[in-house]
């Protein structure tokens, strides 16, 4: 066999981290390979003198190397034609698609190559190695997606440790108010998940804990879970809240959004769960003065349960697969300048709307603009929501708020569209007077029922303005919103209450740690990355390490749901079958050469 | 009336520096962060999407490129990088390439090596002139006076027939300006503005020239400040020339008053220019982040210009007046290509086509329906 190889890049950025010398040397080396060329970017190619090359070198074999070769092929292909070759001998050694475009970056794309010139593929030569799968699983985040991983695997009768960084499981869907497009009630659909996981007898549930350090190989690893103290004893407490109530501290609520406030012993919201108090240390006088001020909660409760000097305390244990389930933060607004958040008490952010406008939230889930009232403790003047509060006379919705832009995220969040027109129905259905405009670029509508349900908003006299706004000032105590109307090609200024801004989503604080400490792959953006995005989406390299929710991207509940109990099947194949796969990470270059040699040789 | 298009215009438009207009979605957050954008001028997304539509004879016809003073908000704010102010400066330059009816505009803004070279031939036409003129009625020896070199009156009628020249070439660019934007906007759309409001509104065209008033209302107040210093400064050094440019050149005693301000442009010239210089090699402001060819001819041809004429009035002073002469040559070698090619064909015809266009914009508002009697004559519309 006579090979010729070819190494063509597409994207001059991408790939940054193969080193295309040190490939095209490997490349040199291997017995069947007698020419490569390195073509560079994007080269002009000829299929004429190429075919001339092929002929004169009476070549059997091409293989285009780079990130995406694909798009180079009708040229080879042609010249093969030309030289009288068969052209079905031209093949393609992807770096992207067989992911040399992360971890070792340049030994991956030798293997490639290596299979390429073998014409084997890819996934067929590099085949992890089997291993023994322990039963017990590890589910690391308790949002809607861990708990749904959990859940499907425990009721399959299998063990699994879930694990919670805050104090509650729920995650973002908790703080949600309806879903969209259906208009469900967000509580009524995951309280009962919630429940489920507390008294499911399959489930360990670790709140307050993070994974610390994690050992062991796929199918059999150690985990190190440190477990922050919740000093509160968790089958003692009843709730009574009378710690609570003799609480001296009081800091915003977390669970929402900082447009309340909460004590420093606190539940996150009624139905947390586990449903008992617990301590925030960052902010407990006792903790800070390490045990010489206050202790006034631990006094006054009636079932002597909170041990203030609880300390940390590490769990270990042995499980055979992960799933990483750690969701999403929203973007920080106040990064956007000319939207004036934080600078304009009555521009909010999508996730302080949804507790706005959560019967649960602070104002009941009536919809008002802040009010400037005298806090006597702080002694000065704070907006608050106050429940009498005015109501907006008219509401902006500005889209894609940190997402696709260049000069913060430019990937689309996806959800924004979705719920920000499902704001305009619930300012609609609770201010039927009120008027409420949404500014978009591009409404995306994706999913079954989001284009029905973006008609229905637009039905309801929503006035949807194709058109980003661009700036909010403040004016006479409104707010001025600037945009342009592209579809009119008109310019609108114009005051409202209320300006309610569609951030999008980020990676969730510590998602860079986790991969670290697990080995998974992140992209450019910080989402965990999957095997493949079409065949194994929620796999990663690592084997017996699986993705579920928005943490591998932006994801709606859906789809995250769905994700998740496709991440759960990976698990309890692996489980069933007995056997895990490795990690496709640990395969030296030389055990898939020679496999697919071997390959090669048996004429696959 | 059917509209024609020309796909090829954003490639084309490329040579003249835009580069990312086909990155544009759209979004309207240039025209709601530019300050100049408003009523029914919304630029520069409407200039955008012609330009993806290539919309040709619509693009010829808008006033908008000019009302733009290149503050960057738009580009700097932009989600998609498409550069919307860089957009805006490459329209001036094609237009002004449109305006230009003797194609040499187009032929310089799609070509540097052209210009510069028709900058070189000009140069040294201009060398062998002088040098021929001073040759053969003066002394190299002398700088002014009986026998002078290049004797003041004679440069001095020369300029006034360079002036002549240019005034009648930028003069019938300014024409083509008015028809495309005012005359043939009007027919098209049936409108047109009454001859009282040209009259009335004249006085737009000295107060823009002079104050650049729009400018100044950009966020940033410097690039407005050097370009008002710059141009000041060139207008004053003009006046001087044209008017006094005997009693500038003789010497020792020159009147204080033409002494006072010729210093005074002399230096407002060449700081403002090497400011600028240095900003655009430095990338230092939004304005600057992109320098097409032509900014660079423009700007070292002004430079040397005003380096030139200045270093002739020191070596006069001190008695080099060899030296002097010889400066004064390469000072003219400058003058004249800066003059007959900018100012008709390339960036320095913006000192007309600016105040036109805030003149024109105004007017534009103050346009009447026609009574139309194409209408009346034409038969009924077939459809």
């Amino acid at each position: 066999m006579n090979v010729a190889v070819y190494l063509c890049q597409e994207n001059p950025d991408a790939g940054g981290g193969v080193n295309l010398d040190s490939v095209a040397k490997y490349a040199a080396n291997l017995t069947e390979v007698t020419q490569v060329r390195s073509l560079g970017v994007r080269p002009k190619l000829l299929p004429e003198s190429l075919a001339v090359e092929i002929g004169q070198q009476s070549f059997d074999r091409l293989v285009i190397a780079g990130d995406t070769p694909g798009y180079f092929k009708p040229a080879f292909t042609r010249a093969m034609l030309l030289a009288g070759r068969d052209p079905g001998e031209v093949r393609l050694a992807s770096f992207r698609q067989h992911g040399a475009i992360s971890l070792d970056e340049t030994e991956r794309a030798k293997a490639i190559v290596a299979c390429a010139v073998s014409g084997v593929p890819f996934w067929l030569a590099a085949v992890p190695k089997f291993t023994t799968v322990h039963a017990d699983t590890l589910v690391i985040g308790g949002g809607v997606a861990g708990m749904q991983a959990a859940l499907e695997i425990a009721d399959a009768g299998k063990h699994v440790y879930l694990v919670e960084r805050t104090g509650t499981i729920g995650g973002h869907m908790a703080m949600f108010d309806k879903t969209f497009p259906t208009l469900d009630c967000a509580a009524c659909i995951l309280t009962p998940k919630m429940v489920a996981v507390a008294q499911h007898e399959m489930i360990d549930l670790l709140t307050l804990s993070e994974v610390e350090a994690v050992a062991g190989v796929p199918g059999d690893y150690r985990v190190t879970i440190r477990r922050q103290p919740r000093r509160v004893d968790q089958d003692a407490c009843v709730t009574c809240g009378d710690c609570a109530a003799a609480c001296p501290v009081t800091v915003p609520s977390e669970f929402d959004c900082g447009i309340a406030s909460r004590t420093s012993i606190y539940m996150p919201f009624p139905q947390a769960v586990p449903n008992t108090y617990l301590v925030d240390e960052a902010s407990c006088r006792y903790v800070l003065s390490e045990g010489t001020k206050c202790g006034v909660c631990a006094r006054k409760c009636p079932k002597e349960c909170i041990d203030l000097d609880e300390v940390v305390e590490r769990a270990e244990v042995e499980v055979g697969s992960i799933v990483l389930a750690t969701g999403y933060d929203v973007y920080d607004a106040a990064l956007i300048e000319r939207y004036g958040y934080g600078v304009y008490p009555n521009v909010l952010t999508a996730l302080e709307f949804e507790r706005l406008t959560n019967a649960s939230g602070p104002t009941g889930g009536r919809i008002v603009t802040q009010t400037l009232q005298h806090d006597k403790r702080a002694k000065a003047d704070v907006w608050v929501f106050d429940p009498a509060g005015e109501a907006p006379r008219s509401v902006a919705i500005v889209h894609c708020v940190g997402s696709r832009d260049h000069n913060h995220n430019s990937y689309c969040s996806r959800v924004c569209c979705m719920y920000s027109l499902k704001f305009a129905h619930l300012v609609k259905e609770k201010l039927p007077d009120a008027e409420c405009y949404e500014f978009y670029i591009d409404m995306r509508a994706f999913g079954k029922g989001y284009e029905e349900f973006a008609e229905r908003i637009k039905q309801e006299g929503t006035f949807v303005v194709r058109g980003r706004s661009a700036k909010v000032t403040g004016a006479d105590g409104r707010l001025l919103v600037r945009g342009e109307d592209i579809l009119s090609e008109t310019l609108l200024e114009f005051p409202v209450d209320m300006v309610l801004l569609a951030v999008g989503l980020v990676p969730a604080h510590g998602s860079d740690l986790l991969a670290t400490l697990l080995g998974v792959d992140s992209d450019s953006d910080g989402w965990f990355s999957e095997l493949d995005y079409n065949g194994d989406p929620t796999d990663t390299e690592r084997g017996g390490v699986f993705v579920a929710g928005a943490c591998q991207g932006p994801k709606d509940i859906p789809d995250t749901v769905a994700q998740a109990s496709a991440a759960a099947a990976g698990v309890l194949k692996s489980i069933a079958s007995g056997r895990g796969y490795g990690s496709l990470s640990g395969l030296v270059l030389s055990d898939i050469e020679a496999r697919a040699r071997e390959l090669a040789g048996k004429g696959v | 009336m059917a509209t024609r298009v020309n796909p090829k215009l954003i490639d084309d438009l490329e040579q003249y520096g835009a580069e990312d207009v086909s990155k544009c979605y759209h979004c309207g957050n240039c025209s709601a962060a530019c300050p100049f954008s408003q009523g029914s001028r919304i630029f520069p997304r409407k200039s955008m999407r012609h330009l993806q539509l290539g919309l040709e004879k619509r693009l010829e016809g808008d006033l908008e490129p000019w009302l733009c003073y290149y503050c960057g908000e738009c580009s700097d704010e932009c989600p998609r990088e498409a550069e919307p102010g860089e957009t805006m400066m490459s329209l001036r330059r094609w237009l002004t390439s449109r305006y230009d009816f003797t194609g040499i505009s187009r032929l310089f803004y799609r070509s540097w090596k052209a210009e510069l070279a028709a900058v070189l031939l000009v140069a040294l036409l201009t060398a062998i002139g002088f040098l021929l003129l001073g040759f053969l009625g003066g002394d190299i020896r002398i700088y002014d006076g009986p026998g002078a070199f290049l004797p003041s009156h004679v440069v001095h009628w020369f300029d006034w027939a360079m002036a002549g020249v240019l005034v009648i070439l930028l003069s019938i660019n300014c024409v083509r300006m008015w028809w495309f934007t005012l005359g043939r906007e009007g027919r098209e759309s049936g409108t047109h503005v009454p001859l009282r409001e040209y009259i009335a509104r004249a006085y737009l065209l000295p107060f823009h020239f002079i104050t650049q008033a729009r400018y100044s209302r950009c966020e940033r107040k410097r690039p407005w400040l050097v370009h008002l210093v710059l141009m000041l400064s060139y207008l004053t050094m003009l006046v001087l020339i044209m008017f006094f440019l005997e009693s500038m050149q003789s010497g020792p005693e020159i009147d204080w008053r033409v002494h006072a301000f010729g210093y005074a442009a002399a230096v407002g010239l060449v700081a403002t220019t090497a400011y600028a210089m240095w900003g655009r090699a430095k990338r230092a402001e939004a304005q600057y982040r992109h320098s097409h060819e032509s900014d660079w001819i423009f700007l070292i041809l002004l430079f040397v210009v005003a380096g030139t004429g200045v270093l002739q009035h020191i070596l006069h002073r001190a008695d080099l007046e060899v030296a002097a002469n010889i400066a004064y040559v390469v000072h003219l070698m400058g003058v004249v290509p800066m003059l007959v090619l900018e100012v008709p064909f390339s960036k320095w015809a913006h000192l007309a086509y600016r105040p036109l266009a805030m003149y024109f914009a105004e007017l534009q508002l103050r346009a009447v329906p026609s009574r139309a009697p194409a209408e009346t004559a034409r038969p009924a519309a077939t459809s």
